[in-house]
Parts: C-alpha cells; structure tokens; sequence
C-alpha cells in the first residue's frame, strides 16, 4: 500500500472514531447534570487522537528503519554475494533493482540488478504489509482504549487541550533544535577539520589554495586570510558604499519628501529589488556589470584588470541591498516621535535641516542595527559571488581586482567530487562555523541595539 | 506692569491680526470663520472644550498646519501687517519669529546646551563661540533654568524631569529671540508644581513677547492671561479681557462652560 | 520705562538684512540638492530595476524562440529497416536506433545544407524519431518534417556569426524551408546538453514539488509554534531561548542551511550509509524540501506572531468571557482573523524559498536531470540551479534560454508577491 493511501486510510480512521464518539457522547446519561464538562464533539476529538497519533508516531519510525530491514533481505540472496564491494557501484546496482522491483516491465542493464529485484520486491511487499497491518492495528487499539475511557463524567476536553498544548510546544522547539542542529553540526565537521589543520593556520594563515593540498601540511594552503578580506571588501564595503547612501537616501525621501502616492507606488518597486532571486543577480552582474566593470578599468589605463572584480559583485549585491536598508531606516526614523520634528520645525528649520539635525542623530542606533543587519546578510549572500566573483584568493584593495568570498569556497569546496572525509571538503565546514558566528554576532549585537532603543522612545 | 509697550508699525496696531480664518482637514472643517487680533506684551489664552478647534487654530499662526499634508487653511493671518500665508513670506523665517511650545515636552535627544543652540545655529544667530555661550546662558536663564543645569550643560535635554523639559523647551524657543510665543497646553504633562513654575515663567516673559496660550484649564486662563478666547465646535464664540470673560461672559455658551456645565 | 528693550541685550534679529536673507537662500538651496538627492536615490534605484528586467526582457524574449528547418524524407525509398509492429510497443525506440535513423537523418539534413556547420541540432534526429512514432504511417510515404535548427544556423538567420553561413541560412529563408517560431520544447521539456531541445519543464516540476514539501513543513509547524509562543508561552528562560533563536534563524545566511542539510546527509550516510546504502537521492526533492522549509519557518514564526498580536486582546477576552477554552479561543477567533496576515507571510517566505539556490547547490541538486521527477524522492532539481547550470554554458543559444528561464521565474515570484500584497490590502483589518 503506497503511503499515501495508507495516511488517508488513518486519517479516514479518525474521522470514523471522531464521528462515532461523538454519537456515543450525544447519548450519554447525563445523571441530572445540566451541562456535561465536555461537548459531544470534544469526545471525538479525544477519541480521534487516540486512533490518529500512535499509528502516525509508529509509521514515522518504521518510515525510518523498514528500508534497513529491507536492505538487510535483499543481502540475505545468494546473488547479493556478487555484489562489488565499491560503495559506489553497490549502491548504483541496488538502486537498480529496487527500481526495476517498483516499475513493471522495466529492464535492467545489469542480470545482478535484475536477479536482485525479485528479491527486493518481495522483501519491500514483506515489510510493507508489515508496516500496514501494524499501523492500522495501533489505530483500533488506540480507538478502542480511548472509547471505553469516554463516560459522561469524563474530561475529554482538558485532555485533548493539554495534547494540542503539547503539540504546539513540539512545534515551537524545532527553532531551537534547528539551531543547535546547524551549530552542533557545523562545529561537529569543523572539529573534525582543526584535527587535521590548526586553528591558527586556518585563522591567520594568507595562503589559501584548496586545489593542491600537501598531505604532509595541509594549513599551509588552508589560511583563510584571504577569504575573510575579500568576504570584508566585497559585503561590508563596496556593497555597503553603495546600499547605505542609495538606501537611507531613498528611506528619506519616501517618508519625509514623496506625496503619499508616490510612496504608495516606489516603496513596493524598490521592494522588488529585494525579491529578485539571487541567482538572477549573479547573472546579471556575471553577463553585465562584471564585463562593463573591466572595461571601465581598462579604459582607467589599467593593465591587468579582471572580468570576476570585486567591484562588480559589490555593487550588485549593493543594489540588492538597498531596500533592506531603506526598510530598516524607515522603520527608526518613523520611530522617532512626530515631536522632534514638529520641535525642530517650529524652531523654523528646514525640512533637510531637520532630518539632518535631529531626525537622523536621534534614528541613529536604528540605523546602525540596520546596516549591521545589511552587512551580514552581505556577507552571507552566496550566487552573485559564486557567479561574478573569482575563485582566486588574493588580499588586495583594488576593487577592480578580483577577490574571492567565504561562501564562494563553500560552494566551490563542496560541489567538485571530493571525498567528505579530506580537509578541503571539511575545510568549507569550518569556513561555515566563521561565518555563522559572524552573521549570529552582528544579529545579536543590532537586536539588542535596536531593542534598547526602541526602549528609548516607548 | 505697564501697558505702555510701543505698539508695533503695522498698519491695524496689533501684533498678529487673523481674520475670517477657516481650517479645513481633507473634507471636514475644523475652524469656521475665526477673527482674531494677538498684541505685544499681553497673554492671550484659548479656552474651549476639546476638540474645538483652538490646538488647530494656534498651529495655524506659525503655519505648522503646513506638515500636515490634508489641511488647508483660508482666510488672512498677518504678522506686522505681513501676510503669512503670502508666498512672498518666508516660513523659516515666520517660525523664527513666532515660536512655539508643545503640550508634550520635546527636547531634542541632544545635550541641554545644543537644544538651546540648535536655533541660533540653523539661522547663523551666533557670530562665536562665545556669542552662542551668551545666547544659551541668557535663554536659560530668561526661562528659569539657568541655576538648576549650568553644571551640567552636556547631559542629555531628555534626563531632566518633565517640568524641566518644557522649561527647556521655552528656552529653546525664546533662544532664536522671537515675538511671538505659542503655546499648545503647555502645563497638561506636568505636575501641579512644575505648572505653577511653567505659569511664573508665563508672567515674566509676558513684557518681552506676545504669548498665545492654550490651556483646557480654566483656572489656568484665569491666573496667566490677560485675555480670553473662548473657542467651541470650530468657532471663536467670544473673546475679551480675561476679567469680564470669567465674571461676566456675554455669551450663554460661555457662560455654560465656565460654570462647568459641559466640557 | 520700555522693559522690552531695557531687558533685550542683543540687538533684534534684522530678519530683511541682506546676510541674513542671503543666508536663508543658502538654506533653500541646501534643501533642494538633499531633496534632489533623495529623489535621485530613489529613480537611481528604480532604473537599475528597470535596466536589470530589461536585459533579461531582451535577451529572454529570444530564448522562447527556436529557428527549424524543414526536410524532406522519402521513406519508402529510404527503405528503414524497420519492423512496424514494434513501433507500438515500449521498444520502439530501441528498434529506431536499429534503424539508424540518427545518421539517415543528418545525411539528409547535410545534402539539404552542405554548409560548414550542421543544419540541424545534435538532437534534431529524435524529432523525426517522435513524429514514426507518433504516426507510423509515414514511413510508407514522402514526408516533410520540420526539425530544430542548429545553435549556428537560428543565430545566423539573425546575422550573427559566419558570413558565409549567414548567407545560406538567409538563402534557405528564401525557400521557405526555415521557420523561426515559439518553441513550446522549452516549456515542456527537460534538460538536455543540446541548447535547441533544452527546456525548463523538468526543473520547474522539480520546483512545485520542492515547493509543496516546504509548505507541507514550513505551514504548519510555522503556524503553531507561533501560535504557542504568541497564545501560551509565559515569559521564561526557555521562551526567551526560543524566540532568540527564532530571531536569529531568519538572519542566518541560506548557505548555512545548505550545510546543514548536507551535514545531517552526511551523518546519516555515515550511520547507515554502509549498511543500506543513502535512504533517498541526494537530489530529491523531499531532501531540498526539508531544507528550505527550516530556512523559511523563522520567516513564517515572525510574520504569524505579528498577525496573531495584532488581534486586539478585547476579542480574546470576549470569547473567554463566555466561557470558551483558550484552545477554542484561538482556533475559532484568533486564527481565523490572523490567517491574512500569516498567509501574506507564508507567501513571501515560499517566494523566497523558490528563488533560493545556494543551500540547495550544496545539498546536490544540481544534478544533469534529464528525466522530470515523477515523485518526492527522485532526482531532481529546481528551477534557479537550472538557471544557474545554464548560466555556466558558452552557446549563444544558452544565454537567451538563461533569460528566458528568468522570466519565467520572475513571473511566479512577481505573481506570488502580488498576491501577498492583494492579500494585505484586501484583508488588511485596522483594529
């Protein structure tokens, strides 16, 4: 049974148990009271979670071990000794079988793959049914247990409240369990990459060539100097040299100069530019900034200029920016009381005097969270760097130079086949711990900056 | 207190004159036909209950209405004969001149000493350094707050208790030297003992300005101003000396209101 | 005595003097350059929108469009060993490639076109392959079949490239046995290494499944915690710890999760893997899924906390007031009047799901997917790695479909984003 039907065939379940305990609930004796605790329907509820929950908590862990099971039968056939004993070629013939064993009147390219898929077949019918029978058996247990408990005296509501609690409760931890499943699973891989390099070497080394490692020395060519220069120079400076005067001026006259139709129409346009993909950037800036970049440098006289320069993938993921920033700086300079200006105002100062003087001092703090947001969300931007930016680590402060990310490595460590277990792969874990850490610093420190001064006006 | 101060030369006498003054929000009216003359070196209070209109027709004077993009206002309003709705008036310069002080105090979030220079700094009062020291020195002093923050010029305008804040604010406004102070409820925020410093402050700067004061309190009116406006649902109901306002009010609804009858 | 001026010890400002009216036109003029330099900030800003979608506007249009030629094939003289009893059963294909019917193809398309570059494409042949199949009863009769140009010949008929080939593509124009014309392959075909015969359909599907995995996850595990956290939750360390972590996921860079996702693979590989070998393909769908649904939850937490705080708490107390459980609270009242809001959120969080390609880059599905995924867990990929794999091509040809794909990305992104803002305008409620 394909488990779709059988999820319908639980859920079909519980609506039967529902239906049913409510009728019973509907008929009970009340005994003279004149409201029972629980409505009819809440019985159903309660009767229905007992038939649902268990059968769906057993078939997610069968959902998990009954592959193994089946694996473990199908090596069990004679033919599964001819297996090769490369990973790689194994799994490939047993991905094999168990695709000719789910399509009828497939062919195989390999017998082994062929003689293995009756095999497979018959194991995944096995423990399919298995599975089936069993889940659907919990759910009658569970129905049954819970429709002897429903009487008129029973608190069916407080139980299925306190079950909803639970879930949501549940629900709300993944968060947390996302983020200690990022961190534990970074620093994980990452301690396993400083057992082979030193912290110092990848911390403060200048040299960074993952393409030729020596066995012998692998920090030598893993010093990620260069990586955190460029990942500074392209999201923290050349991106921010054009999103924070392009997005603070914008926020500015939005708020302060546009007739409310024209801030009704512009803010969802710049908008836009925040939901572009940033694939189409990277293509952008790779197909048309980046050559009209070199072009601009040859024609300043400049000898070597590249197509990959930082300044190309800066600006894109500037413009990209820019409405992060403006949104971030509309929302402190809204923050701050219509009183100042209306004081500044009164005082006969001009509109730009009084942005200049007392809107933008006393929004400051907001601002800054801002950008710091906007710079960590620079740095942590991957395909305009991956697409415009070069793969060659230089520290250099010529923008029409090239320069490489810390995220560009990621992806070029991780995409070429390698095996999990070299320093080069494991080297892209621990480029992501530092930039994790990072970006969670900057988050942390303009939180609670914007935070306190939120305080500030509230 | 004489009331001998040269009258200015303008051609009515009066220092602000407004008349048939009509203040639309969008669609909806929000002061009908109000006529009104302001003089040098007398307080004139704005009395009604709220929402009548006297909030939106203070803000009229020193064009702060101009902020909000909806309204518009209709009629003349002339200061030294000098139209300030003319596009020939310079609002900078109308603001200078005709001060205002907000219900809520609204000291910038700056040191003390920069919310006092802040004004003569936007309109290049100050030749020096030392001038704008002047400047500060006597604005603060000029409101009464001179001895309680001389030590602590750089601390922040918003560490000061709310009373004050609005002293502060007064300074601020007076710093620029205008003629015309406007204030919008002034003493609603504070407590009974920084209003009555707020109201001695009031009786002293009255020889130097024409102070316009709106106030919900009636007492208030009674004890700081010299003259009375009494404004209800838009409309200038009656104006006159203080005196008579209270004790002998010509009009019923006046009279109603003093009595406390509604409001 | 005059006390105004007894007391004045500055002069009054002489507001008419010639400084300081000079000093107020300085003033004037400072405020129009700042709010010129607003204004600037903004068309700047706007025009680089502009220029952006209409570099990929003008190169994508071109991307729809597919050049073919026409050839003519007399089968019966042809004579293709071919028995047509197969042609209806799944070995057809095998019993064509029997056939030859690759180099009887371009044999016909090179003495139509002597020129010194192809005529068709590398996969033209499998056109005329479709079309026997389609209809077997051609092959007993002269044909004429119209068949996807070579990447040379469609550029050349625009005047690109070989002078030489320029002018036979223009002759053969002539003749009226070439024709350029939408090219419906590429809204319904997957990918392949031959730019003419490329399309997005593979990739697309393999997006809307994705799509439908992180929905499935993201909504509801979303929604609840949101409502957990806004409804439930008393304020203590753990909530706190919660709601920081909830914070700081919806900044945490894409590509983290990508790490993740291929971490959490990895250590499941390394637990099983040698036993059972991978559960699921890299590149499924339901691992992509996964993963974007943890990337875009902290979007929906965030936009359902504001939507349900945002129900005025008078409600919640009138229903309390008459008796209903805080369970019944939220689900017939608060949910109901916040679901605008979160729905509005929900939408943009999957708009930025389906743009997304790092993370999913990392996890693998960026596999050459020939094939369009028939379920959750077959190999796939999404729509912005294929445009990203297209991008690394040199063909002329790929860059246009590179656009074109873009818009077509832009076109469900501009229309998810649309409704987002229908929904919050429509729904928008101001309490």
């Amino acid at each position: 049974m394909s488990p779709f039907a059988l999820l319908f065939l639980i859920a079909g379940l519980g609506l039967i148990a529902w239906l049913t305990a409510r009728a019973r609930a509907m008929r009970f004796d009340r005994g003279g009271a004149k409201r029972l605790h629980s409505l009819p329907s809440q019985h159903g509820w309660y009767v229905a979670m007992w038939t649902v929950l268990p059968a769906l908590l057993f078939l997610a862990v069968w959902g998990s071990v009954s592959p193994g099971l089946v694996r473990e039968a199908v090596m069990q056939h004679p033919a599964a000794k001819q297996l090769p004993a490369f990973d790689f070629e194994r799994e490939a013939l047993l991905g094999e079988a168990s695709r000719i064993a789910h399509t009828p009147g497939a062919k195989a390219f390999d017998p082994l793959a062929e003689q293995l898929a009756e095999p497979t077949r018959a194991a995944e019918k096995r423990y399919g049914w298995t599975g089936t029978a069993a889940a659907i058996l919990l759910a009658f247990a569970g129905g049954a247990f819970a429709f002897t408990r429903i009487r008129a005296g029973f608190r069916a509501r407080s139980r299925v409240e306190r079950a909803v609690m639970l879930i949501l409760l549940v629900a709300s931890l993944i968060a947390i369990l996302t983020t200690l499943g990022i961190f534990l699973s970074l620093l994980w891989e990452s301690l396993r990459f400083f057992g082979q390099v030193s912290v110092f070497d990848f911390l403060f080394g200048t040299h960074w060539s993952p393409q030729v490692i020596d066995p012998a020395d692998p920090g030598a060519s893993l010093g990620a100097v260069p990586l955190f220069w460029g990942t500074f120079f392209i999201g923290a400076v050349i991106a921010m040299i054009v999103a924070i005067p392009f997005g603070l001026m914008s926020a500015i006259y939005l708020t302060q100069y546009a007739a409310p139709r024209v801030r009704r129409w512009m803010k969802p346009i710049l908008e836009i530019l925040a939901g572009v993909p940033t694939v189409v950037y990277g293509y952008f800036a790779a197909l048309t900034v980046a050559p009209a970049v070199r072009d601009l440098a040859v024609s300043l006289g400049m000898t070597y200029a590249s197509s990959e320069s930082a300044l190309a993938a800066g600006l894109v993921m500037g413009v990209m920016i820019i409405p992060f920033v403006s949104s971030m700086a509309d929302d402190s300079i809204a923050a701050v009381p219509a009183a100042m200006r209306d004081g500044s105002l009164a005082m006969g100062a001009t509109t730009s005097e009084t942005i200049r003087r007392v809107l933008l001092p006393a929004a400051l703090p907001g601002v800054v969270a801002g950008v710091l947001l906007a710079v960590s969300r620079a740095i942590g931007e991957t395909m305009i760097v991956v697409m415009a930016a070069s793969g060659a680590a230089t520290i250099t402060l010529n923008p029409f130079e090239s320069a490489t990310t810390v995220t560009k490595q990621i992806v070029d460590l991780l995409t070429g086949e390698a095996e999990f277990d070299s320093p080069k792969t494991l080297a892209a874990f621990a480029l992501g711990l530092t930039l994790f850490v990072v970006t969670l610093l900057l988050n942390i420190v303009a939180l609670a900056v914007v935070k306190r001064y939120r305080e500030a006006y509230e | 207190m004489t009331e001998t101060a040269p009258a200015p030369a303008n051609d009515t006498g009066h220092k602000m004159s407004a008349k048939n003054v009509n203040v639309f929000y969008g669609s909806t009216q929000a002061i009908r036909d109000v006529s009104i003359d302001i003089d040098m070196d007398h307080v004139t209070a704005f009395i009604g209950p709220s929402g009548c209109g006297k909030s939106t027709f203070l803000r009229t004077l020193n064009r702060m209405n101009d902020t909000v993009a909806s309204a518009r206002v209709e009629g003349d309003i002339r200061l030294d004969g000098e139209d300030i709705y003319s596009p020939s008036m310079d609002v900078v310069q109308l603001r200078a001149r005709v001060g205002m002080v907000f219900q809520k105090p609204n000291p910038f979030p700056k040191s003390i000493y920069e919310n006092v220079a802040y004004g003569p700094r936007i309109h290049g009062l100050a030749a020096s350094k030392a001038d704008m020291d002047g400047i500060v020195e006597r604005s603060l002093k000029r409101a009464g707050l001179w001895e309680e923050v001389k030590d602590r010029l750089s601390d922040s305008g918003t560490a000061l208790s709310g009373g004050q804040q609005q002293r502060l604010c007064i300074a601020r406004a007076i710093a620029v030297d205008p003629e015309v102070i406007l204030m919008d409820e002034p003493c609603s925020a504070l407590d009974p003992i920084a209003t009555a410093k707020i109201e001695e402050l009031i009786h002293e700067l009255r020889g130097r300005y024409a102070i316009v004061i709106v106030t919900h309190n009636m007492q208030q009116a009674a004890r700081v101003s010299q003259r009375t406006a009494f404004f209800h649902l838009g409309t200038l109901v009656e104006y006159g000396v203080t005196d008579d306002i209270f004790t002998n009010p010509r009009q019923e609804r006046t009279k109603d209101y003093i009595t406390g009858r509604y409001g | 005595m005059n006390k105004r001026l007894a007391s004045s010890d500055r002069a009054p400002t002489d507001w008419k003097a010639e400084a300081m009216q000079k000093r107020i036109r300085r003033r004037y003029a400072a405020e129009r350059r700042f709010k010129l330099m607003g204004l600037a900030a903004v068309v700047l800003s706007a025009a680089f929108l502009a220029f952006l979608l209409a570099t990929m506007a003008a190169n994508g249009a071109r991307g729809f469009m597919r050049t073919e030629v026409a050839l003519e094939f007399d089968f019966p003289a042809l004579a293709l060993p071919v028995d047509r009893a197969q042609l209806s059963t799944p070995g057809a294909d095998l019993a064509l490639a029997g056939a030859e019917l690759e180099n009887v193809v371009k044999g016909a398309a090179s003495a139509a076109y002597p020129g010194p570059v192809p005529l068709i494409s590398d996969n033209g042949w499998l056109t005329v392959r479709d079309a026997i199949k389609a209809d077997p009863g051609i092959l007993g009769r002269k044909e004429r079949i119209w068949i996807p140009a070579s990447p040379e010949i469609q550029l050349a008929l625009r005047g690109e490239g070989d002078p030489a080939v320029v002018t036979g593509a223009s002759k053969l124009e002539g003749l009226g046995a070439i024709r350029t014309g939408f090219n419906r392959d590429f809204l319904t075909a997957s990918n392949s290494t031959d730019p003419m015969v490329a399309g997005i359909w593979g990739a697309l599907k393999g997006s809307l499944l994705t799509m439908a995995i992180t929905f499935l996850i993201a909504f509801p595990v979303g929604v609840l915690s949101a409502i957990y956290l806004e409804e439930y939750a008393t304020r203590n360390r753990w909530t706190d710890l919660i709601e920081v972590s909830i914070n700081n996921l919806a900044a945490v860079p894409s590509i983290i999760f990508g790490l993740l996702g291929l971490a959490v693979f990895l250590g499941t590989w390394e637990m099983f893997g040698h036993q059972f070998g991978p559960l699921l393909p890299r590149s499924a769908a339901v691992v992509g899924g996964l993963t974007l649904a943890l990337m875009i939850m902290p979007v929906i937490v965030i936009a359902s906390r504001n939507a349900i705080k945002a129900v005025p708490p008078s409600i919640r107390d009138a229903a309390l007031g008459i008796g209903a459980s805080r369970v019944q609270v939220v689900f017939h009242h608060v949910l109901p009047l916040a679901m605008p809001g979160i729905l509005t959120g929900t939408i943009i969080g999957m708009a930025r799901a389906l743009g997304e390609t790092a993370p999913l880059l990392l996890i693998g599905m960026r596999a050459f997917v020939v094939q369009p995924p028939q379920g959750f867990t077959d190999p796939a990929t999404v729509l912005p790695v294929q445009i990203f794999l297209w991008s690394d091509e040199v063909s002329r040809v790929f860059v246009e479909k590179t656009s074109a794909a873009i818009i077509v990305l832009l076109v469900f992104l501009l229309a998810m984003n649309g409704l987002a803002i229908y929904l919050r305008n429509r729904f928008e409620t101001r309490w």
